[in-house]
């Protein structure tokens, strides 16, 4: 017995050593903020539903990435707070960039007195001056050869002088003449040609200010070590649970204006927003963001009421927690007095698209074939029901529209005639009969996408929709890829013949989604359907330079209608987000364009003031 | 020295096959890795960057020069150091894991022996049926109602539903009681019903009858002449589980519970294609095995002093 108490005891012991090695290196925020904060620490945790995959500016392409980027670093533009549509405004630039009559050179000017937070990459650990030659270096990185950038498409062949640059070997210390500083706090950038959204390029994570001396110091490895001007500084980052930041005490002073950011006492007093009216962001002496995918977990997270403070809807608990979805959605009495609720329509859409290349449903050298073709797409486009996919699969919350402008930009047509969203299964049958389509002549349909639950579920929708229109059942065949990575090779190399495709606006300009059906940019470009009208691209080159006007929303309504002639796409819907906070915060969130955005704004009431 | 030795020609094995799979059938991350409206030229570089360019048999080769010098290079999603990754997340998940494996067997050992000692009887009867009750329900079901039976404010809010903010004993036992109840909950089940078969036959054997005949006490009896003697089969259970729970075991807890453990990170490796860091993880646990038999062997040696090492 003797000898099994000390087995036991070296177990024991054994377990407590494992569980102190398992316990994260101590991290006290109050300690991090010493000499800076007055009573305890106000820590904000919020939720996203992924996990970025690096926090470097150079591969900040999902949402997941961008929001902690732009929160760690700083961008020379952000969007208002609170103003809908989207308003695009200075951050660390001082005013809007003056802009030359033909479009062509952009000065903008920086913000002085602004610094980086204090990171062991600078000589004595502290952050220096951000400068003009920041963004400079920052945007060349994009092009250095080493370098595996996903944000260099922004300025690809557009300013004059940087794809030479990288085409000479990318030497930093090569000047490159559409891109100079006047001054230390002084920018001009000469372009090859009009580029509208350029100001946008510069609100997203892909064009944060990154200094020199953290890509040194840290390497590949700053795609973990973040270090910026940003609101926040990256405490403790564990890239697929969590990032824990603390409020940069470095950050400028910017008392907020609210009536500035787009305040409406209608629409945000219920949310306290008042309150945070002349304080200056971050607002919270920490922030920490969860990244959770199980949507159980999540939600059981955020009712405790001592975890996460935020969360978006998931599907399966929007009818429990809604008294009334339709015309707008309502809490039920009993969740509206613990929570704050908003809801918005996404900045983007799903679709099911046509390989166009594929000659069985998409362009076919034979004129007769091609002509058939279209009116089997069309046929196909009538038989969906997006009533029911909205109903199974969005809640029958989420709004559906015509053609590929969506209800959030300021180019959508709300009086296009929505036709082409109707399931018409009369008008179906007749487009194959016109066809000459018969269950024996049909080609079979091959629907591919990622083997989840929800898409073989979608699959089967779309089998049985198709099977009111006479396709016999073994003609709709389902293709599996085991992951997103090989689902997305296959539809960037033309192999699927249909499929489910989803877009989130890069910025508020449909030329964001325009460009998903401009035939040069088919696979392996985003333009996935490979649709290419010479008079669509001719349209699109043509508006590519345009500033925003009447003409050119006219321009951008005829390339939507020439996609819904054509019937490459069965589109769209804009999902519905749901979000639901703590009433001791004080938030206005948006997940998208202005995403990240907000988080300098948020608040923590105390118990007193809730 | 021998064992280890012996233990090359598994790694090897193991690793040739593991990455004859990874190449083949993995995940490619070449499209996942590009900006929008890549160029040929731009696809290629990356393919470049990834390695996918060259031979299986260079690819191979570099593969055990890494596992040789235990430098795996960056993950090629996050870009941090693979080392950095594995040491950082491997203690968490050793942590996470241990109580519930350690409670789970030694449990298991002992509800087995009451079983097989009332073997037909109603307490036997019941721990079996419990047992088999306990193996049918999904670790998944168990996760989500333990979560919320323990943790959620619709239940007894005793415990945190997820996070791993552990600075100390006090903060370990918080984050770990509900993980660790419900991979008990699971595993008890199976180890109970493997012991017990293990030790029915023990009982079953002259010694046990004769020490019975002499009128030794039931514990006695159990844990000298029974628990001694089965002390082989369940080593090789216990031992040979080890690498398994250490790497993959904890996947769903690490991601219901949300603790940084290596179980997330290989199972996003595994999803996004990230070959350093699945090169990394195949390697250690062929590893692992290879100590885990050597280890082995040198109890069997100490419970059964007849075996030879030789």
């Amino acid at each position: 017995m003797l000898q099994n108490s000390k087995w036991l005891n070296g177990l024991l012991q054994l377990i407590v050593v494992m569980s102190l090695a398992g316990c994260n290196a101590a991290i006290d925020i109050d300690k991090a903020l010493e000499g800076y904060l007055k009573g305890p620490a106000k820590i904000y945790r919020h939720s996203l539903g992924g996990a970025p995959s690096s926090l470097d500016p150079l591969n900040s392409a999902t949402l997941y990435a961008n929001y902690i980027v732009i929160n760690i670093y700083d961008t020379l533009f952000r969007y208002k707070y609170l103003a809908r549509p989207y308003e695009i405004v200075p951050n660390l630039a001082v005013a809007m960039p003056e802009v030359s009559e033909d479009g062509l050179t952009y000065i903008i000017k920086i913000k002085k007195g602004v610094f980086y937070a204090d990171s062991p990459a600078f000589p004595n650990g502290i952050g220096r001056e951000v400068i003009a030659e920041d963004l400079i270096y920052s945007i060349k990185r994009h092009f250095d050869v080493v370098n595996r950038s996903q944000g260099s498409w922004l300025w690809d062949g557009k300013i004059v002088g940087l794809n030479e640059w990288k085409e000479a070997g990318s030497n930093y210390s090569d000047v490159i003449a559409g891109l100079k500083t006047l001054d230390s706090h002084t920018i001009k950038i000469t372009l090859i040609a009009p580029y509208p959204q350029l100001i946008h390029t510069f609100a997203q994570g892909f064009s944060a200010f990154v200094p020199h001396e953290a890509v040194k110091h840290y390497g590949r490895e700053l795609s973990v070590h973040p270090v910026g001007s940003g609101p926040f500084k990256m405490l403790r980052y564990e890239s697929s649970n969590y990032a824990l930041m603390i409020r940069n005490i470095k950050y400028r002073e910017e008392p907020i204006d609210l009536e500035f950011e787009g305040y409406d006492p209608i629409l945000h007093k219920k949310y306290g927003i008042d309150k945070i009216a002349g304080k200056s962001p971050p607002l919270v002496d920490a922030l920490k963001i969860d990244f959770i995918k199980e949507s159980a977990s999540k939600w059981a997270s955020f009712n405790k009421g001592n975890e996460i403070n935020f969360t978006g809807v998931p599907v399966e608990q929007v009818e429990k927690i809604l008294s009334q979805k339709q015309p707008k959605p309502i809490l039920t009495p009993e969740m509206a007095e613990k929570y704050h609720m908003f809801n918005t329509t996404e900045t983007g859409f799903v679709h099911t698209d046509f390989n166009m290349r594929d000659p069985l449903i998409g362009y076919n050298d034979d004129p007769v074939r091609d002509k058939r073709n279209k009116l089997l797409r069309c046929a196909i486009r009538s038989a969906f029901d997006w009533k029911e996919r909205n109903d199974v699969f969005y809640s029958g919350i989420a709004v559906t529209f015509p053609g590929i402008i969506p209800p959030v930009v300021p180019e959508y047509d709300p009086e296009l005639s929505n036709s082409s969203t109707l399931r018409n299964l009369d008008e179906a049958k007749r487009l194959m009969l016109e066809g000459g389509w018969t269950t024996d002549n049909v080609p079979s349909l091959v629907y591919g996408g990622v083997a989840s639950v929800a898409t073989r579920q979608m699959y089967e929708q779309f089998r049985g929709w198709m099977k009111d229109i006479g396709y016999p059942e073994e003609k709709v065949i389902f293709d599996s890829y085991a992951s997103f990575g090989d689902f997305n090779k296959a539809v960037k190399q033309a192999k699927i013949m249909i499929f489910g495709m989803g877009w989130g606006l890069d910025y508020p300009d449909a030329q964001n989604t325009l460009q998903l059906f401009y035939g040069p940019f088919g696979a392996p470009g985003s333009n996935s359907s490979n649709y290419n009208n010479p008079e669509y691209n001719r349209l699109y080159e043509q508006t590519s330079t345009m500033q925003p006007s009447t003409e050119r929303t006219q321009l951008y309504r005829e390339m939507n209608n020439m996609v819904i002639d054509d019937c490459v796409t069965i589109s769209g819907l804009s999902r519905e987000n749901i979000f639901l906070w703590h009433k001791n915060v004080v938030s206005f969130t948006d997940a998208q364009i202005v995403g990240g955005f907000h988080l300098k704004f948020v608040d923590m009431l105390d118990e007193e003031t809730k | 020295m021998r064992k280890i030795l012996t233990g090359i020609p598994l790694i090897l094995g193991v690793t040739l096959i593991s990455f004859v799979l990874m190449v083949h059938f993995g995940p490619d991350k070449t499209y996942d890795l590009l900006g929008k409206n890549p160029t040929q030229e731009q696809i290629t570089e990356v393919r470049h960057q990834l390695g996918y360019d060259q031979s299986f048999v260079v690819r191979y080769t570099k593969y055990l020069k890494e596992l040789a010098t235990m430098d795996f290079g960056y993950s090629d999603s996050s870009g941090e150091k693979v080392s950095s990754i594995l040491v950082r997340t491997i203690p968490v998940s050793l942590a996470l894991i241990l109580p519930g494996f350690v409670l789970g067997n030694l449990l298991g050992v002992i509800l087995a022996l009451i079983a097989a000692y009332h073997r037909g009887h109603w307490i036997d009867k019941i721990i079996m049926g419990v047992s088999v009750m306990g193996m049918s329900v999904s670790f998944l079901i168990v996760i989500i109602a333990f979560q919320i039976i323990f943790s959620s404010s619709k239940g007894l809010d005793l415990f945190p539903v997820r996070g791993w903010d552990v600075y100390s004993f006090t903060d370990y036992i918080r984050y770990v009681t509900v993980p660790t109840l419900a991979s008990i909950f699971v595993s008890l089940g199976y180890n109970t019903r493997f012991y017990r078969a293990v030790i029915v036959e023990e009982m079953g054997r002259d010694h046990v009858r004769t020490a019975k005949a002499f009128g030794a006490h039931p514990i006695e009896l159990l844990f000298k002449s029974v628990l001694k003697n089965s002390m082989i089969p369940i080593i090789t259970r216990i031992m040979f589980s080890i690498p398994l729970v250490v790497i993959s075991g904890s996947l769903l807890l690490e991601s219901y519970f949300g603790i940084p453990g290596v179980g997330k990170v290989t199972y996003d490796a595994i999803i996004s294609g990230d070959q350093p860091i699945l090169k990394a993880v195949i390697g250690l646990t062929a590893i692992m095995f290879v100590f885990t038999l050597i280890i082995n062997d040198i109890l069997y040696k100490v419970v059964d002093p007849r075996i030879s090492l030789k």
